[in-house]
């Protein structure tokens, strides 16, 4: 975990998880092939995330799943799992764990903060906790997971320097 | 007489600021705007005019200022500033604008006696011959003298954006605005109050109109009501924040200055510009009050009534103890009682209504205070020096003069409808209020107070209670106990009769712009009898002000003309912004360095120590070739490169690469439908040169499909192309054939990717990979491998790019930057070079690659680039099969890739110059010459030491050995060239396979 910064109640640090998306039809077998590698059944219900000390499991639509390793795993571990999921032709596993970058975002002016760069409706009404929502922050791609008293905020890797400008910019002015 | 201070104001403060307007020093309060400031210092002289560079001085309190625009000479030379908005801060400096060589002697001045050439429309009926005098004289003239104030110079705003997302948002911390923000006070609705002042209270502080709420004296009702607001949980306030548009579905801008009173802090952002998305929208805005037209009405000195009264009890400044009181309606008797009550007395009050209109109440007042009163009276006109001596009233016509250097002026008010216009809500006349006022809504639009027309503040509450019922809300009770000493009681009244006629007398309609009466009625004149066109032809209520004062006085200028009611007349558009803002709040952070996100492979930083020179593509930043020293030109690295890839090695980061995985038991099908080639036969673990079409038949994109079996392929896409192709394929699984059980996941960042090439570069594999048989044998052309390396997986697929011997390197990021070291760090003993896209360029083009974007445009099938060997015929369908069998895309004489050299091998041929047959162009072209095609692309070989280029040219096929020229940026000569195979090094393939 790297601490980006922390200012006027907004608390960011930079962490290393690893990641794997995957794609199916969700049914019972699906889950059931889930299960048995990681004894977590993925969530069912669109942009729910469900997490524990380890994993993170967001379902992002109606046939794509994330799977955040909130605690650094050996990496083969990963790729074996990713090889045995594989084995079965109706789901697709593939690996994101170094192709993402992780923000941990926190703090009591999390909101107002995050809406310095993004449009997307935070309030808990409107973005309840253990959601998830693919949105424009800083004008690209992320994804953010609502764990409540935290962020998790991911984008492509390639973007990691701009991001983190321009989180620090917003932070500076 | 002269200003005096409100000394009962609480805005008087001990602390004294000192600022600067064109150079001379004044001193004023903190708080003070420039304006009220300069009032203070009886400075009446601030502006002059657009067109004519008439004296201007302060007319109105407010946003709706047409004259007081300044400069900001400590901001960056800030132009166009609203003086009666920006407030003064110690050691600003301020300077007036469009004025040379100053204020007070101005030479523009001249255009007021030249003002019969610059009448209505004037911009359409001059400048038009004599022949050449546009470009050498008009249009200099003009550009040196148009446009108001000077650019800022090296400015790098800090402005930002926010974005909101709230139930309801009220615009407007006045009486309405705060009675309902109470009304909201811990409700389930997240609320936020936007106010343009930097305090609440509107009304409540530019007027005593207001005696008590709730008994309580106003400013005590608002502190209370600002306390109750801020410590409650649902609303925010956000104060010196102007809206400036409503836009679709309950979108509004709103501008918040962070810097009032106070010097910009060139650390910090300067501006806001506050996003909001609510669903519902309450307008209370309030009102603009209107001036009248009359015989130089333009003159320093003349006020709108109701701003003369905010200067009293908002800025403490009374701007004239004396002056005339000119009204057509009672909101002016607020003023009078202020005046009288600060032991002031006005030097005559002017009324165009009768006794019946005005009261008895009013008129007992005036009697009682002895105040000379003129009823069934008008202003005829004033006269003075830059500022106001005598003012002509017009009584039973006879003229009496009074002395004055002050008329406050009151034409009645309008509901500032600009807001509710801009979210298209309709508006209507009422002839009771003589205004527009809101109708019917387009959006979730409440309108509230004295801009809904609800002129009557004891009706405030109820008007709210009655309008929010739809809340989940209690009524809320408040009391509200007037001072006024009448009501509204208007008579219409929009300009009156000049008595003295010379050209520097003018009666206005439009002070911003310079718009005349009489440009109005000449105008109608000349058959501009419709509002728009009016509007344009006039360019009344075009300035910067948008005749927020006076736009409703030309309709009732208009309508007399024309003899109709003003509601047929119809009002003019009202288009954001309300108020002008500058670029840089628009713009925010997304300039510079910001403007557009940066893409960056592992390798970036590695990349910048060794000296490469970016390009970018897309958004990714890509070295474009790499300097060996300081003062390396391009042309010599990529020279450089290209040679020495082809003798040993070279190498190119090529992450930026789409990189798709696609899985699913219909996998195969899915790819044979969704590219040219046919992958049914392709054996596991070999790729292929793959095409994809449009429905249209053109090519769309390409890259190397890599086959696991049949149900798991990976895709390589162009680097600009990926995200459309992955969607493309996303939208054809969910859309065309939802039946394939296939799903895409891009695995782009996922994979770092090295492109190295050349004779020695399986030696330099061999050293890195050693586990990995490189062999002919055992890792042919077009064949890939998937092994553990490094506590990572890496792929590797023999392919090429350039025509050499070559291998593309799939790794992690994670461990991509140790890889590239290490493959330099075994390549050293090979000169292994890096090399950058030109150079890739280069190479590819040598070896007749082509490039989608270059050699293709959106217009080309496979067979214009000879690539019918990657249709699958067999195949019974494909994306844009059908298309190519059109006649269109069939015909034999469709632009065709094609090579081609110069003759004499000494000249260069550039991309994109024309193919054509002849010679020599004719010095001037008067018949069409004849286009065979284009140049595509063109390099300078360093391994054929001549230029190489690419062309699509008509029929391109069937000309090979011809001789064609291709023009050239110098002269009209032609440059000879030889159509020839577009393959210029190893045809024969033997480097691929070696």
């Amino acid at each position: 975990m790297t601490q980006l910064l922390s200012s006027q109640g907004v608390d960011i640090s930079q962490r290393n998880f690893q990641q794997i998306i995957i794609r199916g039809e969700g049914k019972e077998q699906f889950n059931q092939i889930i299960n048995q590698e990681i004894s977590k059944f993925p969530p069912s219900n669109n942009l729910e995330v469900t997490t524990n000390d380890k994993f993170l499991f967001a379902k992002n639509s109606f046939d794509q799943w994330s799977l955040i390793y909130l605690v650094e795993q050996d990496y083969k571990e990963i790729l074996k799992f990713i090889s045995k999921i594989n084995l079965n032709d109706e789901i697709l596993a593939s690996d994101y764990s170094y192709g993402q970058v992780y923000f941990e975002i926190s703090g009591k002016n999390k909101n107002e903060f995050l809406n310095q760069l993004t449009h997307f409706d935070l309030r808990l009404k409107k973005f309840p906790a253990f959601t998830m929502a693919q949105t424009l922050i800083a004008k690209i791609d992320c994804t953010i997971y609502n764990l409540k008293d935290k962020y998790i905020v991911t984008c492509n890797k390639s973007y990691e320097d701009y991001f983190k400008e321009r989180l620090k910019d917003s932070i500076k002015l | 007489m002269s200003a005096a201070d409100n000394k009962n104001s609480s805005y008087i403060t001990d602390k004294e600021v000192s600022f600067k307007f064109d150079g001379k020093k004044y001193i004023g309060y903190k708080g003070d705007t420039i304006a009220s400031a300069l009032l203070r210092n009886n400075v009446r002289l601030v502006a002059r005019s657009f067109k004519y560079h008439r004296p201007r001085g302060i007319y109105t309190c407010g946003i709706e200022e047409p004259n007081g625009i300044v400069q900001i000479l400590n901001e960056h030379n800030e132009p166009n500033t609203r003086a009666t908005v920006k407030q003064i801060y110690e050691g600003i400096r301020v300077s007036s604008q469009n004025r040379w060589p100053s204020l007070n002697l101005d030479i523009g001045s001249i255009n007021n006696l030249l003002s019969p050439m610059f009448s209505a429309g004037f911009y359409y009926k001059t400048f038009m011959g004599p022949k050449g005098f546009w470009k050498r004289i008009y249009e200099p003239i003009i550009r040196r003298t148009a446009g108001l104030g000077k650019p800022p110079k090296e400015f790098r705003s800090k402005s930002i954006h926010q974005n909101h997302n709230v139930d309801i948002v009220i615009i407007g911390g006045g009486l309405s605005g705060l009675i309902t923000a109470r009304k909201l006070i811990n409700t389930q609705y997240d609320v936020l109050l936007l106010e343009q002042d930097s305090f609440l209270g509107g009304i409540l502080k530019n007027s005593k109109k207001i005696e008590k709420i709730n008994n309580k004296e106003p400013n005590e009702w608002i502190n209370e009501t600002e306390k109750l607001i801020k410590d409650s949980k649902n609303i925010k306030i956000l104060k010196n924040s102007l809206v400036t548009s409503y836009n679709f579905t309950n979108h509004l801008i709103a501008l918040e200055d962070k810097s009032v009173g106070k010097k910009i802090d060139i650390n910090k952002s300067e501006l806001t510009l506050h996003k909001i998305r609510t669903t519902h929208t309450i307008l209370a805005n309030g009102h603009i009050e209107r001036f009248i037209s009359f015989r130089n009405n333009d003159l320093p000195g003349v006020m709108l009534a109701a701003s003369f009264e905010k200067y009293i009890h908002r800025y403490g400044v009374v701007p004239e103890t004396s002056p005339v009181i000119f009204t057509n309606n009672s909101t002016t008797a607020s003023l009078l009682r202020s005046l009288i009550d600060l032991g002031h007395k006005p030097a005559a009050y002017v009324d165009s209504r009768n006794k019946d209109k005005i009261g008895r109440k009013l008129l007992n007042y005036l009697e009682k205070n002895n105040i000379p009163f003129y009823i069934n009276a008008e202003v005829e006109g004033c006269d003075g020096n830059k500022k106001i001596k005598t003012i002509s009233i017009k009584k039973s016509n006879k003229i009496i003069k009074v002395k004055s250097s002050m008329l406050c002026i009151s034409g009645g008010i309008n509901p500032d409808i600009h807001l509710f216009t801009q979210s298209k809500g309709l508006v209507k006349w009422d002839d009771k209020l003589v205004t527009f006022k809101p109708d019917v809504s387009f959006q979730n639009t409440i309108t509230l107070g004295s801009v809904s027309g609800n002129y009557n503040y004891e009706k405030t509450v109820e008007e709210i209670n009655n309008k929010l019922s739809f809340l989940k809300t209690k009524n809320i009770k408040l009391k509200i106990e007037l001072n006024d000493i009448s009501n509204f009681n208007i008579k219409e009244l929009w300009e009156t009769k000049h008595e003295r006629k010379s050209n520097w007398s003018k009666s206005f309609i439009d002070l911003h712009n310079d718009v005349t009466t009489k440009d109005l009625k000449q105008a109608v004149r000349e058959g501009f009898d419709r509002i728009e066109h009016l509007k344009r032809f006039t360019t009344n209520s075009m300035g910067t002000d948008q005749g927020k004062i006076s736009s409703i006085n030309s309709l009732g200028i208009v309508s007399k003309i024309l003899k109709k009611k003003i509601s047929e007349v119809g009002t003019t558009t009202y288009r954001p912004p309300y108020a002008p803002l500058s670029f840089s709040a628009i713009a925010g952070r997304n300039t510079y360095e910001f403007y557009d996100p940066q893409r960056k492979t592992p390798i970036h930083n590695w990349h910048i120590e060794n000296k490469a020179v970016f390009e970018d593509v897309g958004q990714w930043k890509r070295p474009w070739y790499f300097k060996k020293f300081e003062m390396e030109s391009m042309h010599l690295a990529v020279q450089r490169e290209s040679e020495q890839t082809r003798k040993t090695a070279g190498i190119l980061d090529g992450s930026t690469l789409g990189k798709i995985e696609i899985k699913g038991k219909d996998a195969l099908e899915f790819m044979n439908l969704m590219y040219t080639n046919a992958f049914t036969k392709m054996k596991p673990m070999s790729s292929r040169y793959a095409l994809m079409l449009g429905e249209d038949g053109m090519i769309k994109d390409d890259g190397i499909v890599c086959k696991f079996n049949d149900k798991h392929f990976i895709v390589t896409t162009t680097s600009g192309g990926a995200p459309k192709v992955l969607a493309d394929m996303e939208e054809y699984l969910q859309t065309e054939w939802p039946h394939l059980q296939v799903y895409v996941n891009s695995i782009t960042e996922q994979f770092s990717t090295f492109n190295i090439s050349g004779p020695k570069s399986r030696d330099i594999v061999s050293k890195v990979f050693t586990d990995v048989d490189f062999s002919n044998e055992n890792f042919p052309f077009m064949t890939f491998k998937v092994f553990d390396y490094m506590d990572t997986e890496v792929r590797v697929m023999r392919a090429s790019f350039t025509g050499e011997l070559g291998y593309e390197i799939y790794i992690t990021p994670n461990k991509a930057l140790e890889l590239w070291k290490k493959i330099f760090h075994f390549g050293k003993a090979y000169d292994l070079v890096p090399y950058g896209t030109e150079t890739m360029h280069l190479l590819r083009a040598e070896k007749g690659y082509v490039v989608i974007g270059q050699e293709t445009d959106g217009t080309v099938t496979p067979l214009d680039l000879n690539f019918n060997w990657m249709i699958g015929k067999k195949k019974k369908d494909f994306i844009g099969k059908r298309s190519l069998t059109r006649s269109d895309t069939s015909r034999d004489d469709r632009k065709q890739l094609v090579g081609i050299v110069p003759i004499d091998k000494s000249e260069f041929i550039e991309e994109g110059q024309h193919v054509v047959e002849c010679e020599r162009l004719p010095k001037q072209i008067r018949t069409p010459v004849e286009y065979l095609g284009h140049v595509s692309s063109s390099y300078h070989s360093p391994n054929l030491n001549h230029c190489i280029a690419m062309a699509m040219i008509k029929g391109g096929n069937k000309l090979m050995g011809s001789k064609l020229f291709v023009s050239s940026t110098y002269g009209t000569k032609n440059i000879p060239v030889e159509v020839v195979s577009p393959v210029f090094i190893d045809p024969e393939n033997k480097r691929l396979v070696s």
